[in-house]
C-alpha cells in the first residue's frame, strides 16, 4: 500500500491529502467535479485499501469543505459510510467536520452527516480565520 | 438595425433586472466559465458569504440540471467507438441571473418531455410547500436512497435548489408541442 494519496486541488475538485503513514487524511476546498464518479474513484479506492488494513489502529480524517454540490454530497456521504464501517470493526475512527462560519448550509449538512455515524467520534469545528 | 436589435435584447433583459443571460448549448467549462464571473460579480456587489455560496450553489444545480437533462440536444452522428458518445452530446437551455432589490434570481428553462411533466410537478410542488426541516428531512433520506432511474446525479438537485433559497421555488410549464414542454424554474435567494 503505498503512503500517502496527494491530489492537488483544482478550481472544481478538492484537495485530497492522505497521509496514510500519519493516519492524517483529509479533504479541503470546493466540489463541484465535471465528473463526480472520476473524480472521487482513486479516493474510494485509496481509502478502501487503507481502512482494510487499519484494524484497530486509529485514524482522523478532516473535511474542510467550502461549498459542494449535490452530486457531491453523495460521494461525501460514501467516505462517511467507509468510515464509520471501519469504526465498527474496532478501529479509533476521528471524523472533524469544518464549517465556514459565515456559511450555516455547510454547517448543517455536517451535522446531517455527524448524525449518521454512531461509532466514529464526529467533530464539528469551525474554520479557523 | 443590427444595433437596435441586440440593445433591445439587451434592455429587455435590462429592465428584468438580469445581470447575466445565457443562451445555448450548455457544457461543463461554459458552467465553469460563468461560474467563476459570477463569483466576481458576487465579490464586486460585496454580497455576503451565505448569500454568494447560495447563488453560486445555485446557479451550479441550474446549469448542471441543463447540461443533464434537457430533452434538447445536438449530438454528432457517429461517436467514436471508444466512448458512449455522452462526450458528444451537447444540450440546450436558458439561465438568467438576476437582481431585484436586495435579492438574486436565478431562472433556468429547458424543453422536457412531456411524459416527464406530471413526475417533475409533482417532485416540485412537494419540495416547494415544504418547510425546511421537511427538506432537511427528505434530502437525507434522498441522500440515502439509489437514484431513481434515468437519473444521472444524486437526484438532490431540487432539495439543494430549494434549501438554499431564502424564498419558496417558483416552477412553470409551458407546451410547446405534443411531445415537448418548457420547464422553467425560479429560485430566489
Amino acid at each position: 500500500m503505498r503512503d500517502k494519496l496527494d491530489i492537488e486541488a483544482t478550481s472544481r475538485t478538492p484537495a485530497v491529502v492522505f497521509d496514510f503513514a500519519n493516519n492524517h487524511l483529509k479533504i479541503a476546498g470546493e466540489s463541484y467535479p465535471e465528473d463526480v464518479t472520476e473524480f472521487y474513484r482513486p479516493v474510494f479506492d485509496a481509502l478502501d485499501a487503507y481502512l482494510g488494513k487499519l484494524d484497530k489502529g486509529s485514524c482522523r480524517f478532516d473535511f474542510e469543505l467550502i461549498y459542494l454540490n449535490s452530486s457531491s454530497a453523495k460521494a461525501v456521504m460514501m467516505l462517511m459510510d467507509k468510515l464509520e464501517a471501519a469504526a465498527k470493526k474496532g478501529a479509533a475512527v476521528d471524523v472533524h467536520w469544518f464549517y465556514d462560519k459565515e456559511d450555516d448550509t455547510m454547517q448543517e449538512l455536517g451535522e446531517e452527516f455527524g448524525e449518521d455515524l454512531e461509532t466514529a467520534m464526529f467533530h464539528l469545528e469551525k474554520m479557523p480565520g | 438595425m443590427l444595433a437596435g436589435q441586440l440593445m433591445d435584447l439587451r434592455s429587455m433583459l435590462h429592465s428584468q433586472g438580469v445581470i447575466f443571460a445565457y443562451s445555448g448549448y450548455v457544457t461543463e467549462p461554459v458552467l465553469s466559465g460563468v461560474g467563476e464571473a459570477l463569483k466576481q460579480k458576487l465579490t464586486i456587489d460585496d454580497a455576503d458569504t451565505k448569500t454568494l455560496r447560495s447563488v453560486f450553489a445555485i446557479f451550479v444545480e441550474q446549469m448542471q440540471n441543463i447540461i443533464r437533462y434537457s430533452a434538447e440536444k445536438a449530438h454528432q452522428p457517429m461517436p467514436p467507438a471508444s466512448d458512449a458518445g455522452a462526450l458528444n452530446e451537447i444540450r440546450y437551455g436558458i439561465l438568467t441571473i438576476g437582481r431585484e432589490g436586495n435579492d438574486y434570481m436565478v431562472c433556468a428553462g429547458n424543453l422536457v418531455r412531456q411524459s416527464d411533466v406530471p413526475r417533475l410537478k409533482e417532485r416540485l410542488s412537494r419540495i416547494r410547500n415544504m418547510s425546511k426541516e421537511e427538506l432537511k428531512a427528505l434530502y437525507k433520506e434522498q441522500l440515502r436512497a439509489d437514484p431513481e432511474q434515468g437519473s444521472k446525479g444524486a437526484g438532490l438537485g431540487f432539495m439543494e435548489i430549494a434549501r438554499r433559497a431564502t424564498q419558496p421555488i417558483d416552477f412553470d410549464f409551458a407546451d410547446v408541442d405534443g411531445e415537448y414542454s418548457f420547464f422553467a424554474l425560479k429560485a430566489t435567494i
